[in-house]
């Protein structure tokens, strides 16, 4: 179990680097970081859901700002906003678990269209509510044992994913319409690859952070670094 | 608001040119329930005689009346609808609307609409559909097939009970049904208020209508937008049915169902295991 | 002789009403029996205030009750939500309506009966003697009467309304009190009211479109023939008992009524007996057209023709006897043609001869009495420009059949009535509302203290801001 979410979370970053394509693939990485006050996490009181407090002896925090060494923050989506010129579409599954009451991972990011399956590891029951505005707002219960309920998104968009089983499980689908996409891990860092030489927007979002976009131009082969510096507030 | 339907007669208008008025019908008929058409003009003008007081004039539940209303009035440019024949995710039909206005939300403060004719509430749902660019780009889904009911039994509402504890409906709609599980409490919607689970114990009617096949339509597709998701993928049509027995024997009025468990309990109540952690076995 | 209740009249009517009366002491007539204000119409803001919905939800224009409206009235004042007891409200909601018109009007009557010298008194009005006819005039700005109006529902199917209600100089009655049980053994075909109540009229003349002095009354339903000594009208709160029942949507409703005889005062004044009401309509959904309903009605009553006496021929309360019926029986409808609406009524009306001639049935009728019997109706018709702007119109006439006094002038006391107006609604929220309302009416009667052949004409203008909190 715990190797499938290790891939699931891996393929997320690797997605772009598969190299489709003869051209010249260049790279962009680099780090996010933040300046300012990021609220504090704090740990999840699971009183309420006795299977999920033996599973962490010790409490998990919140996961809406995860911050580590050198002010780098984790589960940022960097994507390519604009300048994609008709890359292949990314076609492996994306995974999306469910396990001692956290998602794993926190942010999940897809492309449009690509396969998503939502697990329940647990042995008791969620409901995945997808809290979408633009693509359709759907809520379905997924009890102990259930196959995976496996989706697709048709629209782009930011979807906030809660279980209202669960009050404190609050996650991200990040639907794209770029194949180039990256969620920083927790040093901060993400890799976009395979991209032909041309000018791209590179986007950073946050989902408490906010959004910042930079230009770069990939020549060829190369590889470039583009920082972000989110302001983070308190609250 | 105005300029969707401005886009939509345009558009209507060049249907018509183009001499593809027959495949696009759609277009021209706004709402469709049975034999009659409901139309925008006509629905914006009972919209703002009945509707505009909670749902407000742009339609996003936000009238003047909605900072007293609890729970909120539907904001209809989110095109998210609980009572719906059709599964989690899909728009509901024009039907399905028209029930829900006719029927009203019981423990709500959506009235029953029965009064005002077919006709002017077909045009309020052609009205209403304008609010959200989704009834332009989708269509409604397909309902959702109900097999015919069978006979409740003790034992068909003994197998309900055990999927009441298995898929958890306890944790939010309590152990008796009474709306005070472990999780009642935080229960919040998809605008994030507080909202509360349904308490079988005192409502004679559901949210989505009073008959068995209203109570199986509203776990199988979910009431979207609220906590309560859809079961679909996880019961079978004969489950489902045994899960409506028992919710059946939940309520304050006298059911069949809950006469054939209270003969049943007569002679086997110490067999049960009360519904919760770990419960719920005969 | 008959206990006689007229209500506070404005002054210009009561002259009127004294001119029409052909006979010393006796009877009135109906065109201008009651003032506008005293028939004040009814909408309560606290309901839109409990139930957060606009006026308009519930009234075509306040006060005229809609479909929709009429549902709620007949469940009890309930939306049958599982959210209609007191329990489910705020504990700041209190359901009291304030309502009042101020307002500027002009009302003329014509061959009134007055001295030929101003301050020399010579003339009898009732009799005409000694009198000259004149055109009276009287204009200005005024205050209508109050409404407090306390409804709402005292816990699920139990529900009250309680109206207290002030003439322009504070002086209150309670124009309404009663207690409605309502799904009685849970059918909604079970209902009873108890208390003092407007009767269950298809054409409510306590919630029209009409304010004007003489507008603000339906003649049909408060005409009475030269010298009658009944005190019944149709449009008057009674004081009784009342089941009532409806289907889910209201299309078809009923009522029985069973009335004290008392028109409505409260004290046991008249006599034991009782009247009865009934009613019954069905409305079919007309598609594009709207919502059309056709009721029947039928008013059996009774009143006393004589009263025990002591202290020099004064009427003890309560002692009245010598019954004698009346009746009023008819049609009624309400119809729509999409904005437009019709209200169609047609009346036939009896009153035994001892009414009819105001004589106690142990007395002697004079020659020639007989049932004093007429056919009345109106044709009302609404134009909705929106919910906010509506135009009113109405046409009505009262026709005898049969004077009281054979042989008496065919023709004696008709009279044809025409109003029209316009109400426009700048306020219409789910909390208050104003109203400017802007009227005209005429009512041309048949004959005066003078002659038979002198057709009276009274008229009213009136625009007034009418508020409700
Ligand atoms: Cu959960």
């Amino acid at each position: 179990m715990m190797l499938r979410i290790f891939a699931g979370s891996m393929l997320v970053v690797l997605v772009g680097a598969a190299g489709r394509g003869p051209f010249p693939a260049g790279t962009i990485n680099g780090k996010v970081t933040y300046t300012g006050t990021p609220p504090k996490a704090h740990p999840i009181d699971m009183a309420k859901e006795p299977n999920c407090v033996t599973q962490h002896p010790t409490p998990v925090s919140t996961q809406d700002a995860v911050t580590g060494p050198g002010n780098s923050v984790r589960y940022v989506v960097v994507y390519i906003a604009a300048g994609d010129q008709g890359a292949p579409a990314a076609t492996d599954t994306v995974h999306y678990d469910q396990k001692g009451c956290m998602y794993i991972p926190h942010v999940a990011a897809m492309q449009v269209h690509q396969p998503l399956a939502i697990f329940n590891d647990d042995p008791h029951s969620h409901n995945i509510h997808p809290l979408a505005r633009i693509n359709p707002e759907w809520n379905k219960s997924q009890p102990k044992g259930a196959p995976p309920i496996r989706t697709t998104w048709e629209q782009p968009e930011f979807i906030a994913v809660k279980c209202n089983v669960h009050p404190w499980m609050h996650g991200y689908f990040a639907v794209l319409a770029t194949p180039h996409f990256s969620v920083t891990d927790t040093t901060g860092a993400f890799m976009l690859a395979g991209l032909p030489p041309g000018k791209y927007t590179v986007t950073a979002w946050h989902e408490r952070f906010g959004t910042q976009s930079q230009e770069v131009t990939i020549g060829g082969a190369e590889t470039k670094t583009v920082n972000f510096v989110l302001t983070a507030k308190p609250y | 608001m105005r300029p969707i339907i401005r886009r939509m007669a345009r558009m209507a208008a060049l249907s018509v040119l183009l001499g593809a008025g027959g495949t696009t019908a759609g277009w021209a008929q706004e709402s469709q329930v049975g034999s009659i058409t409901g139309h925008t003009d006509a629905g914006k003008k009972l919209y703002r005689r009945y509707c505009i007081g909670c749902h407000g004039p742009s339609g996003d539940g936000a009238g003047e009346n909605a900072p007293w209303i609890d729970p909120k009035p539907r904001d209809f440019t989110l095109a998210v609808f609980k009572c719906r024949s059709t599964p989690s995710g899909a728009l509901p039909t024009d039907e399905d609307l028209f029930n829900a206005i006719t029927r009203g939300f019981v423990t709500t403060y959506m009235p029953q609409w029965r009064p005002l004719t077919a006709q002017n509430r077909t045009d309020l749902i052609a009205y209403i559909k304008t609010f959200s660019p989704k009834w332009r780009s989708g269509k409604p889904g397909t309902p959702i097939a109900i097999p015919a009911e069978p006979a409740p039994t003790a034992e068909s509402i003994l197998r309900g009970r055990q999927l009441f504890q298995r898929m958890e409906c306890w944790k939010c709609h309590g152990p008796a049904g009474h709306g005070d599980g472990p999780s009642a409490a935080t229960l919040t919607d998809n605008k994030d208020l507080p909202i509360r689970p349904y308490d079988f114990s005192t409502g004679t009617r559901f949210m989505c209508g009073a008959t068995n096949q209203d109570l199986y339509r509203i776990f199988m597709t979910g009431l979207d937008g609220s906590p309560m998701p859809s079961f679909a993928d996880q019961l079978k049509p004969a489950e489902a049915w045994d899960l409506v027995h028992f919710l059946r024997t939940l309520q304050p009025i006298e059911t069949r169902e809950a006469a054939i468990w209270r003969d049943w309990l007569n002679t086997h109540a110490r067999e049960l295991k009360p519904i919760g952690p770990g419960g719920g076995g005969r | 002789m008959v206990r006689r209740f007229l209500k506070a009249a404005a002054p210009l009517a009561m002259l009127v009403c004294a001119a029409m009366a052909p006979n010393p002491g006796g009877s009135t007539v109906a065109a201008t029996y009651t003032a506008a204000y005293a028939t004040y119409t009814h909408r309560i803001p606290s309901f839109a205030r409990k139930y957060n919905l606009p006026c308009s939800a519930c009234h075509t224009a306040w006060p005229e009750l809609n479909a929709f409206g009429q549902a709620f009235r007949d469940n009890g004042y309930q939306m049958m939500n599982d959210r209609d007891s007191p329990i489910w409200q705020n504990p700041s909601y209190i359901p009291v309506t304030f309502r009042v018109t101020p307002n500027w009007h002009r009302e003329g009557a014509t061959k009134q009966p007055v001295d030929p010298t101003p301050g020399v008194p010579s003339c009898v009005s009732a009799t005409g003697v000694g009198c000259v006819p004149r055109t009276l005039m009287q204009s200005g700005f005024d205050l209508s009467g109050m409404d407090l109006w306390t409804a709402g529902t005292i816990y699920k199917n139990i529900s009250f309304v309680l109206l207290p209600s002030a003439d322009a100089n504070a002086s209150f009655h309670f124009e309404a009190a009663f207690v409605r049980f309502d799904n009685l053994a849970d059918n909604r075909w079970v209902n009873l009211k108890v208390g003092k109540f407007e009767l269950d009229n298809l054409i409510s003349e306590k919630r029209f479109l009409f304010l004007s002095g003489n507008g603000g009354v339906y003649q049909s339903y408060h005409f009475l023939p030269a010298g009658d000594a009944n005190d019944f009208g149709l449009g008057d709160n009674q004081i009784g008992a009342e089941l009532s029942g409806h289907s889910q949507n209201s299309y078809t409703r009923y009522g029985v009524a069973l009335l004290s005889t008392s028109s409505g005062n409260p004290g046991l004044v008249s006599s034991n007996a009782y009247d009865t009401y009934l009613t019954f309509s069905h409305a079919i959904d007309a598609g594009k057209l709207g919502v059309e309903r056709l009721g029947v009605y039928a008013y059996l009553g009774r009143r006393p023709t004589y009263f025990q006496t002591t202290d020099s021929g004064a009427a003890i309360p309560g002692t009245g006897t010598g019954n004698k019926p009346f009746y009023r029986v008819g049609l009624s409808g309400d119809f729509f043609f999409g904005d437009f609406e019709l209200l169609p009524l047609v009346m036939h009306a009896s009153d035994d001869k001892y009414l009819a001639n105001a004589t106690p049935s142990n007395g002697t009728l004079p020659a020639g009495a007989q049932a004093a019997t007429w056919n009345a109706g109106f044709l009302e018709a609404h134009y909705y420009v929106s919910p906010q702007l509506v135009f009113t119109g109405r046409f009505e006439t009262v026709r005898m059949a049969q004077q009281a006094i054979s042989g008496t002038q065919k023709n004696l006391g008709d009279v044809d009535a025409f109003s029209g107006g316009v109400r426009w609604y700048p306020i219409m929220f789910s909390r208050a509302g104003l109203s400017w309302h802007t009227e005209i009416s005429a009512v041309r009667m048949q004959g005066s203290v003078f002659a038979g052949s002198d057709r009276v004409w009274a008229t009213s203008v009136f625009s007034g801001l009418d508020f409700d909190f």
